[in-house]
């Protein structure tokens, strides 16, 4: 499973989050109900998220790609697939597939920093860099390996 | 419109003689009220429960009342509870007491000069007697439909029995036996 | 399925036991409920039914009135029929609920036994939690008796389960005065009411797992106003509904109800506008007066206060000269809220009657007939001098030197 094919869903990141049709009183929804999603859901929970129909209403649908300053981006070389970033994303925008990490939904990732927080490695898996950085020279100029302060005193 | 004030400590069952009587009387076809005056009040304090019977519909909701009848079940209410107030020259009083009648209204110098209008009849003995705890309010009943005249004492007693149909015949029994004294010694 | 109960013709029940036999006709799935006086034995009730066999339905303890609200806001959206009840204290910590269950446009029957709000601290009627629930977006159905108290709550769920309205309802009943005064009830048979009441039919309900739904969205100003603005339109649209769900109720009962009620108002020069158990004394004064004194005297009465029926209350009142609006409610630095609305409805019309408030009640004061025959003989003066000849605010019934607010301008 690939990144590209989990993030191919036509409807994913349409919009911007808040330019959604606005209609009048007359046609808002009763009760201020939101339905997420456009067909029979009854076996959603065995269908992949890229298999889903989302409705308009669904933030699936809109992006907030545009609020971000800061991205985040990940080493796949280093990871260790413990999955505390897909844990701790408040935006679901870790892609993990069996346990295994695939990379980040920037359509909804809001460029918090929690997942660079999280990470255990060392060095990290993740790390923020400006939005406009180039992800390739990222890479290539990824941080090594940092001694521990004791064993640089013990040496 | 018939109107009924009973004075009563809380516990005594005013209130639930009020609402028996209101069944009863509402398989007459006539309508009734039954409320009362409580609250948060504690087990023996004073209260009141009333009663109005009327043909038509009651719509009347206020809690003054100027009764036909004021039945006291508890014998020291009669001495330290205002039992005429509001009362009119027809007013009917049935006081529960184990005194006889001089002796009662000796001490309760409102009743000096209703001396024809009050009866006397001891409900707590009665009660005691035969549903073998202090609940007075059974054998008033017998001894108001003696004084009103409303019913006859088997018709009464047959409504009665469907009213208390959830309880154990033996306590049905027991209130039977005190409504048919109190109705036979009230005087 | 549930055992039924077979009532008589006539039974002798007070408003909440009145109202409990109605939850149990209308099988209410979930009663979530934190008891208070006086309004307790109705939830009370349902739960000995539940037990008992007698109703399908379950009754949830909580820890407060506003947990209490909460569980019937869960269980309603979940898609059952819900109802609770409440007075006072607990009303008031249910009002942040209230607002969210219309909002999210529940059926939830509430029944509020009216009592007086502390402090300080009274368990018995006046209609300050009646009036405190007024902007809630909740429908509110008053009872003045309580065969009404029965009859209030089957229409209830009738009105606010009407698809086009899907809104909550309250039914309100005087605390102690009607709630706790025992009186003949004429009941439907189980069989009747149900079939009145009707299955309840669920609106995106979350246990349909075909369809998930979100309850209780955020919105901010560029949607809250559309949404608050249709459920006002539903809360209007709800006068006709509530029309022909109290027609249809006459048709299995006999007993017929309006949205507004009126009493000898055809050629009434003096009316008193009033509430609850009022509404009936008001009757009993206004007959005595017109034989007793020639006052020509009449009741008109809100049996819907929301929506509030500004229309009807126009009509009934477009041709009298003096009218008497009595709050029971202690009315916060302003006008009675019936004087206020009442003369808002008639200052739209060419009508100027001489409007008066009369507060009264208050804690569950009594009210006396004679009490309200001086009112009447109060606006027989207004209406012979067209002006008001009395204060615009006037206490009555109370101790002390007379309380009164504000003369009159007009004249």
């Amino acid at each position: 499973m690939s990144l590209e094919n989990i993030l191919s869903n036509a409807q994913r990141g349409q919009r911007e989050l808040g330019a959604e049709k606005k209609v009048g009183w007359d046609e808002v929804t009763q009760g201020v109900v939101i339905n997420a999603f456009e067909y029979d859901a009854t076996n959603v929970s065995r269908e992949l998220s890229e298999d889903r129909k989302y409705s308009d209403f669904s933030s699936y649908t809109a992006t907030v790609a545009s609020w971000r300053i800061i991205k985040p981006i990940y080493n796949r070389d280093i990871c260790i697939d413990c999955q505390n970033c897909w844990v701790w994303c408040p935006d679901t925008s870790i892609i993990s597939r069996d346990k295994q990490m695939l990379g980040i939904d920037y359509d909804h990732c809001k460029g918090c920093g929690v997942c660079v927080e999280v990470c255990p490695t060392n060095p990290k898996s993740l790390l923020m860099f400006a939005e406009t950085a180039d992800g390739e020279e990222c890479l290539a100029g990824w941080p090594v390996k940092e001694k521990k302060a004791k064993e640089t005193e013990t040496e | 419109m018939v109107e009924i004030r009973w004075h009563s400590r809380a516990g005594q069952g005013a209130v639930t003689g009020a609402k028996g009587l209101g069944d009863v009387v509402s398989t007459t076809g006539k309508q009734v009220q039954a409320f009362a005056l409580y609250g948060s009040a504690k087990r023996g304090a004073a209260m009141r429960a009333y009663n109005r019977i009327d043909d038509e519909q009651i719509i009347n909701h206020e809690k003054f009342m100027n009764p036909d009848f004021v039945l006291v079940i508890d014998p020291a209410l009669a001495f330290t509870d205002d039992i005429t107030v509001n009362d009119k020259p027809t007013t009917q009083y049935i006081v529960t007491t184990h005194t006889d009648k001089e002796t009662l209204i000796a001490g309760i110098p409102a009743l000096q000069d209703k001396a024809d209008r009050v009866f006397i009849v001891d409900c707590m003995e009665i009660s005691v007697d035969t549903i073998g705890r202090a609940v007075p309010n059974a054998p008033m009943l017998g001894a108001f439909i003696k004084i009103s005249g409303m019913f006859e004492l088997d018709y009464f007693l047959d409504r009665m029995k469907k009213v208390l149909s959830k309880f154990p015949q033996k306590i049905i029994d027991s209130n039977m036996q005190a409504i048919t004294r109190a109705y036979n010694e009230v005087k | 399925m549930a055992e039924k109960i077979e009532l008589q013709k006539v039974e002798v029940w007070d408003g909440n036991y009145a109202a409990s036999h109605a939850l149990r006709q209308a099988q209410v799935d979930v009663v979530a409920a934190y008891p208070i006086t006086p309004s307790t034995p109705i939830v009370e009730n349902y739960g000995q039914f539940v037990a008992d066999g007698y109703i399908d339905g379950e009754f949830v303890m909580v820890e407060s009135e506003h947990a209490a609200m909460s569980g019937c806001v869960g269980a309603a959206a979940s898609g059952g029929r819900v109802a609770t009840a409440t007075s006072s204290q607990g009303f008031a910590l249910m009002v942040e609920v209230l607002y969210q269950a219309s909002g999210m446009r529940l059926p939830i029957v509430l029944n509020v036994v009216n009592r007086a709000l502390a402090s300080p601290l009274n368990v018995r009627g006046d209609h300050s939690d009646m009036y405190l629930g007024r902007d809630s977006g909740w429908i509110q159905m008053d009872a003045f008796n309580a065969q009404e108290a029965y009859d209030m709550n089957l229409c209830a769920f009738r009105v606010g389960e009407h698809m086009d309205i899907r809104l909550p309802v309250m039914v309100h009943q005087d605390g102690f005065i009607t709630s706790h005064t025992a009186q003949n009830v004429n009941p439907l048979s189980d069989e009747e009411a149900y079939k009145f009441v009707g299955v309840y039919n669920p609106v995106e309900e979350m246990l349909d797992f075909s369809r998930p739904v979100t309850y209780g969205a955020q919105t901010e100003e560029d949607w809250h106003y559309e949404h608050k603005a249709r459920q006002h339109k539903a809360l209007m649209d709800a006068r006709p509904v509530i029309e022909s769900v109290f027609a249809e109720f006459q048709k299995v009962s006999g007993r017929q109800y309006k949205r507004v009620e009126t009493y000898m108002t055809e050629d009434a020069e003096v009316i008193i506008v009033a509430l609850g158990t009022t509404v009936e004394s008001a009757r009993v004064a206004a007959k005595q007066l017109r034989e007793e004194e020639g006052i020509k005297a009449g009741v008109v009465a809100p049996r819907v206060l929301r929506p509030f029926p500004f229309d009807a209350i126009r009509d009934a009142l477009q041709n009298c000269k003096a009218i008497g609006a009595m709050d029971r409610s202690s009315p916060g630095g302003a006008l009675g809220m019936l004087f206020n609305e009442v003369s808002a409805a008639m200052y739209t019309t060419s009508a100027r009657p001489v409007m008066s408030n009369y507060i009264y009640g208050l804690g569950g004061r009594d009210l006396s007939i004679n009490a309200i025959k001086d009112i009447y003989r109060e606006l027989q003066e207004n209406a012979t001098a067209g002006e008001i000849t009395t204060p615009v605010q006037q206490f009555i019934s109370l101790r002390g030197p007379k309380l009164s607010f504000f003369e009159t301008r007009r004249s």
